[in-house]
């Protein structure tokens, strides 16, 4: 028979008529006395030993205790102190008694109560006066503190009564219960021994050869510190940001959006002719748009000519018997200048021209979760590229209440509750709102959003007949929101610090 | 946004409500819509304004808005005039870039600190927004008693009635005094500026002057210079300057207001919110003719115009269309005095028999609101006066089938890929240097490999560390190596994004793709380390990959391959070059790929 070592020298160890403590064999076998323990239970379901328990009350000295033990109980070196100056005669002051005493500030209350209760002498306003027929050699505390010192072995049983509850209350000696476990050989343990029980080998680790030999089956497994700090693992993770990106994708395909992609280099006049911004609106100027030096513009061609046309007609002289131009300049040249759109919904005026996708009708919910590009200095939130989340609806007959139910809707599922629309203007919708919301964690009213009911001076050149509303916001605003993340610019970019991808949470 | 100080005391006194104290002010300025940011060292409160209610630019326009919100004034107000006394006279010398004039007189005015200081934030604010930092419309206000008008020249020619513009008048016989509107040689006449202490040629006050330089950009190209005379000479430089002799002080009781621009309605209903603010402070508005000459340039040669024009317009919004908008049922008569609430009016109901869903309104607009350009314009007031947050939001009763678009959802299974393989996922910008993107991986421009393509440029870059898109991934990978040399390694980076290069073909000039790059920077990394996860990803998707050798100045000659995919030259892959490795400090080597994410199409 080929057993584990700590098992082969338990079975050996153990002997078939006289229980023996795991401890006494821990000690012959020099095994912790843990692997004994857990060899013997392993003995045991084998059926070659049997283990009993037994519960044992040893007396223990405290601290306290054993400091009195070697220095003599504080009420004994008072009486010796005082006797030192004649007390036994005639009482003396308690200073004189104390001195000699050489007590510490918290023993002499001690030595007081317990002088008083013993009857070594009497205490009196002051003063104190001992009995010198007191006999210290046969006080049974002081007999049975002596004891515990000289042998561990002392149960309560063996010892005076009295005396023990006495240094108990005192908290000089405590009970402790103890368990002992005793192992026997059974019969099948001792014929294994005649038989000849070898030692099996220890193994590091689980191999191939182990596996097909069999041999796992009589191999010890060496045992690994499992409390120990393992390597550190870098596996691969999805961008933070980006994750936050699939996530509010999940919403929205979820509300019955479908998602627009285009391109990122647009002439201005999808960018911004389309959305009946004016030529000279301020946002236009070269400082906030990031016009191309090259390619510089778009060919005329590649601009539908019908579409021009309206556009064009819309910015001069409004849509519909009452309507309006703007009083600003308007050139072909400046609407087929290319640049990096400010702004995603640029591919929105692609889908409702019928340019991305053919013509679509009502009902339709597209979005896009794409980066706009700003001309802009770069701060803690703000950086020259961000992800705007654009939505919009199209359907027959659209309200400023249906607007505040589907956004009050897609916030929810962030936590941001509590929607508040304030009345804003964009040169594209009408009515226009910003939308502020409480924040999840401060409760502080904070700006989500901006949103409106696209203007017909815009949709009517697009040939939409319909009512579309939109809304948009930057991912970072929300990635911001959600994680608590203060820089945006640890997060997007370049300069991110590997440390902070690896261990930023995930979202989800 | 842009913000504009109001005083709240000057808002309490304009409104007549001494009560109200500055927390139930700064609330219903936020129901305007006008938010409030903050308070100056004098106590005056800072509001954002949204662009669109320009009247609302000075303390007489907000405490105007505020008496309609609290219900004690109805309907649309226009001041009374008083005839023309003077004339602008617009000549043919007026530079053909600047050829618009407008003006007005205001009598009577108690001017205070308060109300100048008001006056000179409401011309400031009107030059950042209608004006176009002046280029569109520039103001100048001068002290009408300073000014010595000589007897108008015999008037301007009548204007036949079917020729004339709509927004023009007859000319009516003017009263006898006038200014000149003319062009001037830039060192043609001298007059001393304001703040300035000597006279000087409109030249050197181009050159010289602290303020007026910033406006020098404006008249750059003009071969004449824009110039007011009246008959004492030249007082007024505009878009750039005033004189310093008319210049108002708080002892100024008449005014003088002219304005020039790129075009005549800009200007007259800049003119409009000026006039109808002095007129809140008690001023009398007295119309000026403008007068332009046969041969002046512009739209209005030979006409003669009186201004101000307080004419209102009209637009006819359908009952229909508000309850529509607002989802909300309303009856006829709440939306006419929601109407007469946001200081619009009612000039008629069309179908007042009839039930009210076809029941249509004419409403008048005051000629301060320049944002009104369509009906709905008016319904977002009356949404404005009945409260948009007194509204019931609901879920719209619309059904569409929600989806991914099919190169989100490859680029998103590529990503797990990647990142099932152990890369980091980075996220980085699409703007870079050129030098990141060409001169550190020693990738010639214009050159025939991954990379090399014209970028697209940006015009004028705030910074250099971005001004061009790049034109391919892996320089933005390599920046993240080279800024995480600190950190443990392997370090196993990828990315998909956006890679764009010029293409003639494409009609936005530029050909837009997402680029797969992925580098393995560690002590061993090697050629087989990068193709092995290439092949990896190519068998997920399916995709033949074949890798005949290649050079590519970024990386090692020997360990490099062309990235062919079905067929399709894609990408390239290597161990990067050393030369490439120093230039970000690496001191472990780097094996990349990067191909179009298409090819896994």
């Amino acid at each position: 028979m080929k057993l584990p070592e700590t098992q082969v020298a338990v079975l050996e160890t153990a002997s078939a008529d006289d229980p023996t403590p795991v401890e006494q064999i821990a000690e012959d076998t020099g095994e912790p006395t843990a692997a004994v323990s857990g060899a013997a239970f392993e003995l045991e379901d084998q059926g070659l030993l049997t283990t009993t328990e037994r519960t044992e009350t040893d007396l223990v000295l405290t601290e306290e205790g054993e400091d009195y033990a070697y220095d003599g109980l504080p009420e004994h070196l008072l009486w010796v102190g005082a006797l030192s100056n004649d007390a036994d005669e005639e009482p003396i002051e308690l200073g004189q008694a104390l001195g000699p005493a050489g007590l510490g500030d918290d023993q002499v209350e001690i030595a007081l109560s317990n002088f008083a209760r013993k009857g070594m002498g009497t205490i009196d306003s002051g003063t104190i006066e001992v009995n010198g027929d007191f006999d210290l050699e046969s006080d049974p505390e002081r007999t049975l503190l002596e004891a515990l010192r000289d042998d561990d072995d002392l149960r309560p049983e063996d010892v005076d009564e009295d005396a023990l509850a006495g240094l108990e209350r005192r908290g000089l000696v405590e009970q402790r219960e103890r368990t002992t476990r005793e192992v026997e050989l059974t019969d099948e343990g001792v014929t294994a021994l005649m038989e000849g029980v070898e030692v099996a080998e220890t193994v590091g680790q689980v191999t191939p050869e182990l596996l097909t030999s069999g041999e796992w089956d009589e191999v010890e497994f060496a045992e690994y510190n499992v409390g120990a700090d393992a390597e550190t693992v870098n596996g691969g993770k999805p961008h933070a940001l980006r994750e936050m990106s699939e996530r509010v994708k999940d919403v929205l395909v979820g509300m019955g959006f479908e998602e627009m992609q285009g391109p990122h280099v647009d002439a201005d006049f999808y960018i911004n002719d389309c959305l009946f911004m004016p030529q000279d609106h301020p946002a236009r100027n070269h400082w906030d748009r990031f016009a191309l030096e090259e390619p510089a513009r778009m060919d005329r061609e590649d601009l539908p000519d019908d579409l021009v046309e309206a556009v064009e007609n819309a910015h001069r002289n409004g849509v519909g018997p009452d309507g309006e131009g703007y009083h600003s300049p308007w050139d072909e040249d400046f609407a087929s200048a290319l640049a990096l759109r400010g702004h995603t919904t640029s591919l929105s005026v692609r889908h409702l021209a019928g340019i991305a996708d053919g013509d679509i009708d009502p009902p339709q919910r597209h979005f896009s979760i794409e980066k706009a590009y700003r001309n802009d200095t770069l701060d803690a939130t703000h950086l020259l590229e961000f992800f705007q989340i654009e939505g919009w609806v199209m359907a027959e007959d659209l309200s400023v209440r249906d607007l505040m139910g589907t956004f009050t809707e897609f916030y929810e599922q962030f936590g941001i509750t509590d929607i508040e629309f304030k009345p804003h203007y964009n040169p594209y919708t009408e009515p226009s709102f910003e939308l502020f919301g409480r924040h999840p964690e401060t409760d502080e009213l904070i700006e989500i959003g901006n949103s409106g009911i696209f203007r017909p001076e815009m949709l009517e050149p697009l040939g939409v007949e319909a009512d579309v509303m939109a809304w948009g916001l930057a991912l970072e605003r929300l990635f911001m929101l959600a994680t608590g993340a203060e820089d945006i610019r640890d997060v997007h970019g370049t300069l991110v610090d590997l440390e902070f991808l690896r261990n930023e949470e995930v979202v989800y | 946004m842009p913000t504009v100080e109001i005083d709240p005391d000057e808002l309490r006194e304009l409104t007549g409500h001494p009560e109200k104290d500055n927390g139930t002010l700064r609330s219903e300025l936020f129901a305007l819509g006008l938010e409030y940011e903050g308070e100056t060292d004098d106590g005056e409160f800072e509001l954002e304004f949204a662009p669109d209610r320009l009247d609302r630019l000075s303390v007489e326009g907000v405490a105007r808005s505020l008496r309609y919100q609290y219900g004690e004034d109805r309907g649309v107000y226009v001041p009374t005039t008083n005839d023309a006394e003077w004339t602008i006279e617009v000549d043919a010398d007026v530079p053909d870039e600047r050829p618009y004039v407008t003006g007005a007189v205001v009598r009577g005015l108690d001017m205070d600190e308060a109300a100048l200081e008001s006056l000179i934030q409401l011309q400031e604010k009107l030059h950042a927004t209608m004006g176009r930092q002046r280029a569109k419309g520039a103001i100048g206000v001068h002290d009408l008693t300073m000014l010595k008008g000589q007897v108008a020249a015999s008037g301007g020619e009548d204007t036949p009635e079917e020729e004339a513009d709509p927004r023009t008048e007859i000319a009516s016989t003017g009263g006898g005094k006038s200014v000149q509107y003319t062009g001037i040689g830039r060192r043609e006449d001298r007059f001393v500026p304001l703040e300035g202490q000597r006279d000087q040629t409109p030249q050197e006050v181009l050159m010289g002057h602290h303020t007026a330089h910033k406006f020098a950009d404006l008249v750059e190209d003009y071969e004449r210079m824009p110039a007011i005379y009246d008959d004492i000479g030249l007082f007024s430089f505009p878009p750039v300057i005033n004189g310093k002799r008319t210049e108002v002080t708080e002892d100024s009781r008449d005014l003088f207001i002219e304005m020039t621009g790129t075009d005549q309605w800009t200007i007259d209903h800049m003119l409009n919110i000026v006039c109808y603010a002095l007129d809140a402070r008690g001023g009398r508005v007295e119309e000026v003719e403008v007068q332009y000459a046969d041969d002046a340039a512009g739209d209005y040669a030979g006409n003669t115009l009186v201004r101000p024009n307080f004419d209102t317009k009209t637009k006819t919004v359908d009952h229909s269309d508000v309850e529509s908008m607002l989802g909300i049922d309303l009856d006829g008569e709440e939306v006419v005095g929601l109407i007469e609430q946001a200081g619009l009016g009612v000039d008629g109901i069309e179908g007042a028999d009839q039930e009210d869903d076809f029941l249509s309104y004419e409403v008048e607009i005051p000629p301060y609101r320049v944002d009104v350009l369509h009906p709905v314009d008016v319904i977002d007031d009356v949404g404005r006066a009945y409260g948009f947050n007194e509204l019931e939001p609901r879920y719209p009763d619309v059904s569409t089938v929600g989806g991914r678009h099919e190169r989100s959802r490859l680029e998103r299974a590529a990503r797990t890929a990647l990142v099932g393989m152990g890369f980091e996922d980075l996220l980085n910008f699409h703007l870079i240097s050129e030098e990141a993107n060409y001169d550190r991986l020693d990738v010639e421009r214009g050159s025939d490999v991954l990379g090399g393509g014209a970028p697209a440029v940006i015009q004028e870059p705030y910074s250099t560390d971005y001004e061009i898109v790049r034109t391919w991934a892996l320089p933005s990978v390599m920046m993240v190596l080279g800024n995480n040399t600190h950190r443990s390694y392997p370090q196993d980076l990828a990315e998909i994004g956006l890679a764009a290069e010029q293409d003639d073909s494409e009609p936005t000039k530029m050909a837009e793709r997402q680029s797969v790059a992925a580098a393995l920077a560690r002590n061993d990394a090697s050629y087989e380390d990068a193709k092995a996860r290439l092949q990896a990803l190519c068998r997920a998707f399916d995709v033949e990959l074949a890798t005949p050798p290649t050079d590519h100045p970024s990386f090692i000659s020997g360990r490099t391959a062309d990235v062919i995919i079905d067929g399709q030259q894609v990408g390239v892959v290597g161990e990067v070059h050393p030369k490439v490795l120093v230039q970000y400090d690496l001191e472990v080597p780097v094996a990349a790929f990067e191909f179009d994410l298409d090819a896994l199409r």
